[in-house]
C-alpha cells in the first residue's frame, strides 16, 4: 500500500531529526522533571533524595532552673530524630572550639546557649540571646538551623511572655509568685512544644486531607501536583508535533519532492492521506511513550488502561486536526516556526496548560479554557487521573473528537484544493 | 509520422497563469526512441510544456498525448509510461541514496525483488553503489543530479522527460548525464529533454524544437535549423565600451544582419566575416572605442536563435 510507504517515509524523516525527538520527549520531560525535581522530589519523602546534612556544633552553657533547663531542651530538639536527615549535631564544651570549627570550615553552624538562658525565660524584664555562628559561604544550611531555631525561640518566647504577665499580675495585687511556681507555669506552657516522640504528621493536626470516594489516594502531594503538569506538558507538545509533523507537506512542496510525487502513477489522495498517517502514527507514538515513561518516571498513575486509551485517543486525533488545519493555513516553512510557536502558545495560554496547578485562578478562565482543544484536552486528563470512568468522559473526549475531525477535514479542504 | 511511431504528440497546447499565457498553440510529435530536445532561452515555456506533458499541469486548451494516453483524459496511464527529472533536485536530503530510492521505486509501483534488482542496477547506472548509504545532503551537486535522474529510470519508462538536468553542475557530472541520456536512448528510451545550453541539445538531440516566449518558432534536425540562416557568420567582439552608437552606425553597414549583446559581448550576425570586419575595425575607431577581442564561429543553434529572434539564447 502506497500509503503507508509514504507514511513509513515521512516517519523515518522525522525520526532522523534530533530536533523532533527533543520536542517529542526531550522537551516535555525535561520542565516536568525540573519542577519535580523543584518542588515535589525534594518533599516526597524518598530516601534517594541527598541533600547534604547540615554539620551542627552545639555549646550548651545553660544552668538549669528548679528542674528546668530549656538549653537541654533546646540541644534534645535539634538532635531529634526526624531532623537527622537534615542536621549532623555534635555537643561541646566550649565555646573557642565551636568558633575555631566553624572558622576552618569542618562544621557549618555553631549554636552557643548562653547561661541565663533559663533564668531569663522565667525572670521579667531579662534578656539574653541565642549566638548563631555561621560559615558565610553557605546559605541553606544556616537558613534550616535558624528556622529550627526561631520555632523554638518563637514557643519559649511565649512562655516568657506568660510568666510576665502573671508576675505583673500579681505584683499589681502586691502579691508576689515564687520562682517554683513561675517555672510550673512556664513548663506547662511549653508542653506543647514538639518533644522527640513528635510525629510529624498532617493527619493528626487541625488539616485533614481526604479524597474523593473511589479515588486512589496519591502517594504524596508532590505526586498529585506533577501529574496534572506532566498532562499539560504533554498535551501542549503533542499539540506541538501535529504540526510540526504535518509541516512536512509544506517543507516537500518546497523541497519539490511532492510536485514529482504527483508525476508518479500514485493518487493525489493517497499523498495527502499518507501524511495524515504518519501525524497520527507520531502523535500516538509519543504520547504513548510519554504516558509509559512517565508512569515510571515520576510514579504518576494515569488511570484505568481503557479510559486512559480512551482519552488518549481523543488527545490525538485534536491534535493532528488542529495540526494539519494550522499547517494548511501557512504559505511556505519559514512563516512555520513564528506561527507554530505563537498560535500553539496563544492557545495553549487560553486553554490552561500553563496555569494548571495554580491555585485561585478565576472560574472564569475555566470557561475560556473550553474555547480551545486544548483546554478539552486538558479537563478529560483531570478527570482521567481523577479516576473518572469512560462515561464521565464521553463529554470532553467527544469534544475533542469531534473538533479534530472538523479540523482535518478543513485542512484537508484547503490542502487539496491548494495542490489541485 | 505513423500514430503508433509516436511517443508523444502535443496538439495546439496552451497554458495560461492568471494573464500570462506561458504557453501559446505549442504543436510537435516525438517518435519513439528519439532524443528531442526543447532548446530556448529561461522563461521560453519550456517547463511549462513538459509540466504539461508529465501531468503536473493541466493545459488551458488543446492536449497532449505520451504513448497514445492523453494528458488530460487518461492522467495515471501517461505517469505509468514517464519518468520525470525535474529540473529541481528533489530528493529527500536527510534519507540516503538507497532509501530514496527504495521510497521512490515503490511509489512506481515496484516491490520486493524486483525493487531490490532495480536498485542495484540504478545504483550502477548512475555510478553511486559505494556511496548508497550516505545521506543525500552530504554528495556533491554533480552527485545529487545522478540520483535525481536514477529515480525516474527506476521503473524502465518508456518516456523519460528532463527539464533542464545539467544545471548548476560541474562539466564532469555533465558529461556523465549527458552519455547517460545517449545510453538510455540507445536501450530503447525515448527523451524529451529540455535545456538552454545550445551545445547540449546539438550534442545529444536527433531532432530540436527552438522555443521563445511560449511559441515553438522552428524544429527539425540540426542540420535543417542551421539551413535556416544560410550562409551567415556569427561575429563576437567584445569592446572597452558599450556603445548604442557604435551598434546604430554597425547596423548602416550592408551585410550586418542582427545585432544583440549581453554582458559586454556583441553579437553580429554578417553575411561574410571576412569582408565586413575590416569595416567594423574602421567604423569603431572613429568612434574612439577599442575592440578587445573578436571571435568568429561557423553557423550553429545560436546563429538560428539570433536569426529568429534578434537575440542570444543567453539573453
Amino acid at each position: 500500500m502506497k500509503i503507508f510507504d509514504l507514511a513509513r517515509k515521512d516517519l523515518l524523516r522525522l525520526f532522523k531529526n534530533p530536533f523532533n525527538l527533543v520536542m517529542m520527549f526531550g522537551a516535555p520531560f525535561l520542565i516536568t522533571g525540573l519542577l519535580f525535581f523543584a518542588f515535589g522530589g525534594m518533599t516526597d519523602g524518598r530516601d534517594d533524595f541527598n541533600l547534604q546534612r547540615v554539620k551542627v556544633q552545639i555549646v550548651n552553657l545553660d544552668q538549669a532552673q528548679g528542674g528546668l533547663a530549656l538549653g537541654s531542651t533546646l540541644v534534645e530538639f535539634l538532635q531529634e530524630e526526624n531532623l537527622s536527615d537534615l542536621l549532623q549535631v555534635q555537643e561541646v564544651a566550649s565555646e573557642d572550639e565551636a568558633h575555631e570549627s566553624v572558622q576552618t570550615g569542618s562544621w557549618d553552624v555553631a549554636v552557643i546557649i548562653p547561661k541565663q538562658f533559663t533564668s531569663s525565660a522565667l525572670s521579667t524584664g531579662s534578656d539574653v540571646a541565642i549566638t548563631l555562628l555561621q560559615d558565610p559561604t553557605l546559605t541553606i544550611g544556616p537558613g534550616i538551623v535558624k528556622d529550627l531555631l526561631q520555632q523554638f525561640i518563637d514557643v519559649f518566647a511565649g512562655a516568657k511572655i506568660t510568666t510576665d504577665v502573671v508576675s505583673q499580675q500579681f505584683s499589681a495585687r502586691d502579691e508576689s509568685i515564687s520562682d517554683p511556681a513561675l517555672q510550673q507555669i512556664a513548663m506547662e506552657y511549653t508542653g506543647n512544644f514538639p518533644s522527640g516522640d513528635h510525629q510529624h504528621d498532617d493527619r493528626s493536626s487541625s488539616l485533614l486531607i481526604r479524597f474523593p470516594e473511589g479515588v486512589e489516594e496519591p502517594e504524596n502531594n508532590s505526586m498529585s501536583m506533577i501529574a496534572p503538569i506532566m498532562a499539560s506538558m504533554m498535551i501542549f507538545f503533542v499539540f506541538f508535533m501535529g504540526a510540526n509533523t504535518a509541516q512536512s507537506i509544506i517543507r516537500e512542496d518546497e523541497e519539490g519532492t511532492l510536485a514529482r510525487l504527483f508525476t508518479t502513477p500514485t493518487l493525489k489522495s493517497s499523498i495527502l492521506g499518507g501524511k495524515f498517517i504518519s501525524v497520527f502514527i507520531t502523535l500516538v507514538f509519543q504520547t504513548a511513550v510519554i504516558l509509559v515513561a512517565s508512569h515510571y518516571l515520576f510514579n504518576i498513575h494515569w488511570g484505568q488502561p481503557s479510559v486512559v486509551i480512551f482519552t488518549a485517543f481523543g488527545l490525538v486525533i485534536a491534535a493532528s486536526g488542529f495540526g494539519v488545519l494550522l499547517m494548511s493555513l501557512i504559505e511556505n516553512t519559514r512563516q512555520v516556526g513564528p506561527i507554530l510557536g505563537g498560535v500553539l502558545t496563544v492557545t495553549g495560554m487560553l486553554g490552561g496548560l500553563f496555569t494548571n496547578g495554580i491555585p485561585n485562578i478565576p472560574e472564569v478562565f475555566e470557561t475560556i479554557n473550553l474555547t480551545m482543544p486544548q483546554g478539552w484536552a486538558l479537563r478529560a486528563w483531570k478527570m482521567t487521573l481523577a479516576g473518572s470512568s469512560m462515561g464521565d468522559l464521553m463529554l470532553p473526549v467527544g469534544v475533542l473528537l469531534l473538533v479534530g475531525l472538523a479540523f482535518l477535514s478543513l485542512g484537508v479542504l484547503v490542502f487539496r484544493k491548494r495542490f489541485s | 509520422m505513423d500514430q503508433n511511431k509516436k511517443a508523444i504528440q502535443v496538439k495546439d497546447l496552451y497554458k495560461s497563469f492568471d494573464e500570462v499565457e506561458a504557453v501559446k498553440g505549442v504543436s510537435f510529435d516525438i517518435k519513439k526512441d528519439e532524443i528531442f530536445s526543447l532548446l530556448g532561452p529561461n522563461g521560453a515555456g519550456k517547463s511549462t510544456t513538459i509540466s504539461v506533458i508529465s501531468t503536473l499541469l493541466e493545459p488551458t486548451k488543446g492536449d497532449a498525448f505520451v504513448m497514445g494516453h492523453s494528458v488530460i483524459k487518461e492522467p495515471m496511464a501517461v505517469k505509468k509510461t514517464i519518468g520525470v527529472v525535474p529540473q529541481e533536485i528533489a530528493l529527500y536530503p536527510d534519507l540516503s541514496a538507497r532509501e530514496n530510492l527504495n521510497f521512490w521505486g515503490k511509489m512506481y509501483g515496484l516491490r520486493n525483488t524486483e525493487l531490490k534488482t532495480r536498485l542495484d542496477e540504478v545504483l550502477e547506472i548512475i555510478g553511486l553503489t559505494d556511496r548508497q548509504n550516505d545521506r543525500v545532503d552530504t554528495y556533491s551537486g554533480g552527485m545529487k543530479r545522478r540520483i535525481n535522474i536514477g529515480i525516474a529510470l527506476l521503473h524502465k519508462p518508456e518516456v523519460i522527460i528532463m527539464d533542464e538536468p545539467t544545471v548548476g553542475i560541474d562539466p564532469q557530472s555533465r558529461r556523465n548525464i549527458l552519455d547517460n541520456v545517449k545510453a538510455l536512448n540507445r536501450e530503447g528510451m525515448t527523451v524529451l529533454y529540455t535545456t538552454h545550453y545550445m551545445e547540449e541539445a546539438q550534442e545529444i538531440s536527433d531532432r530540436i524544437a527552438i522555443m521563445d516566449r511560449g511559441e515553438i518558432i522552428a524544429s527539425g534536425t540540426h542540420d535543417e535549423l542551421v539551413k535556416l540562416v544560410g550562409e551567415q557568420d556569427r561575429i563576437d567582439l567584445i569592446l572597452n565600451t558599450v556603445s548604442s552608437q557604435l551598434s546604430d552606425l554597425w547596423r548602416k553597414i550592408e551585410g550586418v544582419h542582427k545585432i544583440s549583446s549581453h554582458n559586454g559581448t556583441v553579437t553580429l550576425l554578417v553575411e561574410d566575416s571576412n569582408l565586413l570586419l575590416p569595416k567594423l575595425f574602421e567604423i569603431t575607431n572613429q568612434v574612439d572605442i577599442r575592440i578587445t577581442s573578436v571571435e568568429i564561429f561557423e553557423p550553429n543553434l545560436e546563429t538560428v536563435f539570433l536569426h529568429l529572434t534578434g537575440r542570444t539564447l543567453r539573453n
